[in-house]
């Protein structure tokens, strides 16, 4: 059978959000989450390969699944993440929870628990995060010993616990991340197994149509069939063969949730009458609480975009990249959710509106799978390494294409991201000469820098590529427009934090010979006509949402 | 049994805005749909299928992306599809939209029963099934509610006036589908869309179905756009606003004004 | 796609003009996209004549023999009497108007059994001529039997204009015989007029809030769907008598393949029917949800009018369909009509404007309804009528 394509792609999409509209309303989704409790019923028929069967994208085709690719599971997670965080974390456990099994699995394993997942619909909780273990598994202390039997391994007990595991009440399958003799190993856990419990769902701020719950594991005994891959120590591979692409899918949730409190907060705009006049058409209202999110979401999708597509070919790995896509894009949802509550004023206050409950739920993909400075620190000894690597001409190298890309399309910003990458060379390079990145604050800011540049620059080159990533509802033309305004903040950005960085940890630095060659004026000088771009994005934002 | 369903892409209505200075469609943005009568069409040849086993192909006509339409109708179970798309077809009014989708349906080649939509939500004429019905030689029955279908016959529910009629006809047969208030579309799931890619999606052009190319596109519509114009202005009443207690006062008052209420 | 000639001035008329933003300027030259359908809309536009449709190579007809105007009359049954249905003397009272401006003659036809009692009050609305197939044979309607009657007598007179109610009938007859005579057919038309000697017909058109004008130049009959209440009855010749033409026409062989098994009337409705209501409440997208319309019911209930919605409201179900006012829906003639929540985009303006009062309640100070109001409250009726309900009850 075929990969999907575009059509069944946007084909899957429609009937996702058909079922939401007609099966999942506002105040459906307010019972649940003032009541602070999975809608199981809901999450079942999702699951029902007659309605939706939305678990099955994950299953490879060969144990009666869709194989999903990358693009189509990010593209799910963000309609997902636009119905409900919460629903959408429930199915992204089970994702997830599959995802040592799909990497690591024997055909035998995967034959058993893939077919048992598609056709029993069940539910699956991924079991890594322990109390001193959150996004750094390496102080893991849940212990697997060897049972034997005739001097053979024949079996694991495990005993320890696990925290804020996503399904973690209502799960059937559980892949559990523990130390056996030989190392870190991912074993399967079923529900019900003698000494294995679940703790108390717990009261979070956001997410609470989501069950999130402990686990405790007293010398709970699973057969040796169930250590994944049949080989001990292989668990930290495992977790991290799919990072690049699981946090891509989290990137995917705070884009949908972001886009969806914006919109919500825009339709409201159209509507309310402020001196004469709807606040949509008001321009400083636009410039500061709306249009920005919609140039940094369009940003974002195309950067998840273009990863996915990467990861179609290289199937693991861009650990970095996908780094990179969940930091911005979630950090732009969730502050996305808050200027919309700013936006409707007293009423996005509320939980009238949708936007009060997007705020509290968006704030989750911040933290889990990697916090933003986990995160950071991830991007930046990644990029680092290639700074070192390439005697700092990685960015250099970026640069030059960028500037030949401007002479071939002068309308995407290509000149801008050229300057940001040449100021982000050398803001590396004073770092390296100074020592600076032994401020451990430093590489946090580096590695949002490089994010910042590295999502600008896979905008514009899209759209000189004359690239409408799918799922967006711009035209090339707005698009460009986006890019343009997003290539001159983010080398402005780069540029001066860059300057405050290095200058604020190293007064040695000659001030003028830095500001030089960051080119801060240069950069500077391509702000002209960025409010008059701005403009125009809000007014497309106007004609596209008017209700 | 083979049916043949005719369906059409349109703008989604709910989601399409009008210019309020040019009066014209703002189009940007707005996604397409399958046109919601097509769909019901569709669901009820399906449930014909599952009755009698019949084939059931779809037919649309329109430019590429209309095989986005035509990939739902498989998914939903449809068996084939067919894709009507050349520029000789651009400019058609219904006269020469229906003629081309009978030359269709004749290549197509046997067929019991054509279904349609009532009508398309972007144009809200109507015509074209029953013009239609007129090319293949065939009759027709409009604005039917349910069908059922045997053998040799269909029985229909059929509006009319006041009311409604429940006719018996012989295949092959053209019926227009209208929907219930009541009705909610169905969607595939994510294994019929997935699966759905497998099957077969004909394109034909004006040559395939050798159609006469003075029936086709500007050609054979009779119809021509004299001039646009914006709604006539007409003079503005009284405009009130205030608190919502001051507008129902105002509202009652008017009530007794015009005499609605003593 | 449409053609422009060296003539363009770059003015951008048509730009604005186009219903599928298919034409933009490039180089202050208009361009247009692959989204043209050649509707022809921005040729009228153009100021300086530069824009065409591509000519077309089909045989003229001879025109010069089609003469008169024809009216397809109705005969309506409501399960124990029949009768004309009025919608026929509102198009026989617009007919005798075209009919007068061409100098030509006025005619009905009427295809049922017993139909003569009808002929003396047809001719009061202006008919000179009366063509009646009144045989038993045709006492319920039948796609072929009544498209092979009324298409045999068109043939053999060759009348120039041809209107038809909008009615389950009319529209039914009208397309599968605009397919057979290769002849134009436009759908429920708000205005008709004559202009150089061709029928242009009037209808809110693209989906958009224009109106636009339609012709067919180059064939006849020229043929035209009306709904009722659209235009006025107007008795033009009381006491006239037309001159009765009776036509035989057998039933053809395909009239058998349908077959009528069982009729049934509605029993008639709790409330007055939305065309014949003298009082209407209707609610759009504005009033969100059918709480939103439960308010409108009691307020109907109170003033004893109908409840009626806009399209965007049956869209969302919260009405059923028959219950739509407007250009695809139902025609009101209300003494006072009051649109809650209703934009008022044409389309639904075209339902509701021979209406003695119109009141608009509407969130938007902007919304085209309170163009057409007599008095206009700028506010959310979700939130108002339940205030005007509490007063009522007191």
């Amino acid at each position: 059978m075929a990969k999907n394509d575009l059509t069944t792609r946007n084909l899957m999409l429609d009937s996702l959000k058909q079922y939401a509209k007609n099966r999942i309303s506002f105040n459906l989704l307010r019972e649940y989450d003032a009541k602070n409790e999975i809608p199981l019923d809901i999450l079942k028929e999702m699951y029902d390969h007659d309605i939706l069967g939305v678990h099955l994208l994950l299953i490879p085709e060969e144990y009666g699944g869709l194989g999903g690719q990358t693009t189509e599971i990010y593209r799910v997670c963000e309609q997902l993440a636009r119905i409900d965080l919460g629903i959408a974390t429930g199915v992204f456990a089970t994702f997830l929870g599959s995802d040592p099994l799909n990497v690591g699995g024997t055909p035998e394993q995967k034959a058993k628990w893939f077919k048992k997942i598609a056709h029993e619909n069940k539910l699956v909780a991924y079991g890594a995060t322990e109390a001193d273990a959150g996004s750094d598994l390496v102080s893991l202390r849940t212990r697997a010993e060897h049972v034997i039997q005739n001097g053979k391994v024949v079996g694991y007990k495990i005993t320890g616990s696990k925290m804020w595991i996503s399904n973690g009440g209502v799960a059937d399958i559980y892949t559990v991340l523990a130390l056996a003799p030989g190392g870190p190993s991912w074993f399967i856990v079923e529900k019900g197994t003698p000494g294995f419990t679940q703790d108390v769902h717990e009261d979070k701020h956001g997410i609470r149509l989501s069950n999130t719950a402990g686990l405790a594991f007293d010398e709970v005994y699973v057969p040796a069939e169930n250590l994944i891959g049949l080989k001990e120590g292989q668990g930290f591979l495992q977790a991290q063969a799919v990072f690049g692409y699981t946090r891509l899918m989290v990137a995917a949730f705070g884009l949908g949730g972001g886009e969806e409190a914006v919109e919500t907060a825009l339709e409201y705009a159209g509507q309310r009458i402020q001196a004469g006049g709807p606040l949509s058409q008001k321009q400083g209202f636009m410039l500061k609480l709306i249009t920005p999110h919609y140039i940094r979401f369009e940003a974002a999708r195309a950067y998840i975009d273009w990863t996915a597509k990467q990861l179609e070919v290289n199937n693991h790995g861009l650990a970095t990249e996908g780094a990179i896509a969940k930091l911005y894009a979630t950090e732009s949802g969730n502050k996305a959710a808050e200027d919309a509550i700013q936006a409707m004023g007293g009423f996005g206050y509320t939980k009238e509106f949708a936007v009060e409950k997007i705020k509290r739920d968006v704030k989750i993909t911040c933290i889990y799978e990697g916090t933003s400075e986990v995160l950071e620190m991830t991007i930046f000894r990644g990029r680092w390494q290639e700074h070192l690597k390439s005697r700092g001409q990685y960015y250099l190298n970026q640069a030059a294409e960028f500037d030949a890309l401007h002479a071939q399309n002068p309308q995407v910003g290509a000149d801008s991201i050229a300057l940001g990458f040449r100021a982000l060379a050398r803001i590396l390079e004073d770092c390296r000469v100074n020592k600076l990145t032994r401020h451990q604050y430093v590489t946090f800011m580096l590695g949002d820098l490089i994010s910042e540049m590295e999502v600008a620059a896979v905008f514009t080159r899209q759209c000189a590529n004359k690239i409408v990533t799918e799922g967006s509802r711009f035209d090339l033309a707005t698009l460009c427009t986006m890019a343009r305004v997003n290539a001159r903040q983010s080398a402005f950005k780069t540029a001066g934090e860059g300057l405050r960085l290095i200058l604020g940890t190293c007064p040695a630095i000659n001030t003028a010979e830095v500001s030089q060659a960051v080119n801060l004026v240069g950069i500077e000088d391509k702000m002209r006509g960025l409010i008059d771009d701005m403009d125009t994005v809000s007014a497309k934002l106007r004609e596209i949402f008017k209700k | 049994m083979h049916i043949i369903v005719c369906i059409k892409q349109v703008p989604d209505s709910t989601q399409v805005k009008v210019d309020p200075k040019t009066g014209t469609l703002i189009r940007a943005g707005v996604p397409s749909i399958l046109n919601p009568y097509d769909h019901f069409a569709l669901e009820k040849a399906l449930a014909i299928k599952a009755k009698t086993g019949a084939k059931v192909t779809v037919l649309s006509m329109g430019p590429q992306q209309a095989t986005a339409v035509l990939r739902l109708a498989l998914a939903l179970g449809a068996d084939e599809g067919v894709l009507l798309s050349a520029r000789a077809f651009a400019g058609s009014d219904t006269w020469a939209t229906a003629y081309a989708l009978a030359m269709a349906v004749k290549k197509i080649g046997q067929f019991d029963l054509v279904l349609c939509g009532q009508m398309a939500i972007d144009g809200d004429t109507a015509q074209t099934g029953p013009e239609m019905a007129y090319h293949l030689n065939i009759p027709q029955i409009t604005f039917c509610e349910s069908i059922d279908a045997n053998g040799n016959t269909v029985v229909v529910k059929k509006l009319i006036e006041g009311g409604h009629q429940i006719l018996q006809a012989d295949l092959p047969l053209l019926v227009t589908m209208t929907m219930p208030a009541d009705y909610v579309a169905k969607y595939p799931s994510f294994m019929a869309a997935h699966k759905a890619q497998d099957k077969l999606i004909r394109t034909w052009t004006d040559a395939d179905i050798g159609a006469d190319p003075h029936k086709l596109g500007l050609e054979g519509s009779p119809t021509r756009v004299d001039r646009i114009f914006p709604p006539p202005a007409r003079t503005k009443g009284e405009m009130f606003s205030g608190s919502d207690m001051e507008l129902a006062n105002k509202f009652v008052e008017i009530l007794k004004k015009e005499r609605v209420v003593k | 796609m449409i053609q422009i000639s060296q003539k363009c001035v770059g003015c951008g008329k048509c730009t604005a003009a186009c219903p599928f933003g298919a034409l933009s300027l490039v180089n202050r030259k208009a361009v247009a996209s692959a989204a043209c359908t050649m509707c022809g809309a921005c040729v009228s536009q153009c100021p300086v004549g530069a824009l065409s449709l591509p000519a077309t190579t089909a045989v003229k007809k001879d025109l010069s023999a089609y003469k008169g105007v024809w009216v397809f009359v109705e005969v309506g049954n409501n399960g124990q009497t029949q009768h004309v249905r009025s919608v026929g003397y509102e198009l026989l009272s617009k007919g005798r108007e075209l009919a007068n401006q061409v100098g030509e003659e006025l005619c009905a036809v009427i295809i049922g059994s017993n139909v003569s009692p009808f002929f003396a009050e047809m001719s009061q609305y202006g008919a000179d001529k009366i063509y009646a197939v009144d045989s038993p044979a045709y006492a319920q309607y039948n796609t072929a039997a009544y498209a092979n009657a009324l298409g045999t007598l068109i043939k053999k007179y060759n009348p120039s204009v041809v209107l038809f109610p909008s009615t389950f009938i009319g529209r039914d007859l009208s397309p599968r015989l605009a397919a057979e005579l290769f002849v134009g057919l436009t759908a429920d038309c708000t205005g008709l007029a004559i202009k150089d000697g061709n029928l242009i017909q009037t209808r809110p058109a693209f989906g958009g809030n224009i109106m636009a004008d339609i012709k067919c130049p180059d064939y006849r009959p020229q043929m035209a769907t009306v709904r009722p209440n659209v235009f006025k009855k107007v008795v033009s010749a009381p006491g006239k008598m037309a001159q009765v033409v009776s036509e035989m026409i057998p039933l053809p062989a395909e009239a058998a393949k349908v077959r009528v098994i069982s009729t049934h009337f509605d029993p008639p409705a709790s409330g007055v029917k939305l065309d014949e209501a003298e009082v209407v409440i209707a609610g759009g997208r504005g009033m969100k949800n059918k709480a939103g319309f439960d308010l409108l019911e009691n307020l109907a209930a109170k003033l004893g009018g109908t409840v009626g919605a806009s399209r965007a409201a049956i869209d969302l179900g919260l009405k059923e369909k028959d219950k739509q006012i407007g250009q695809s829906g139902v025609t009101i003639a209300a003494k006072f009509y009051v649109a809650c929540g209703i934009s008022g985009a044409v389309q639904h303006v075209c339902g509701i404007e021979h209406s003695d009062v119109i009141v608009g309640i509407n969130k938007d100070a902007n919304a085209p309804i309170f163009n057409v109001c007599k008095y206009g409250l700028v506010g959310d009726a979700t939130q108002i009528l339940p205030k005007v309900l509490e007063q009522l009850k007191k």
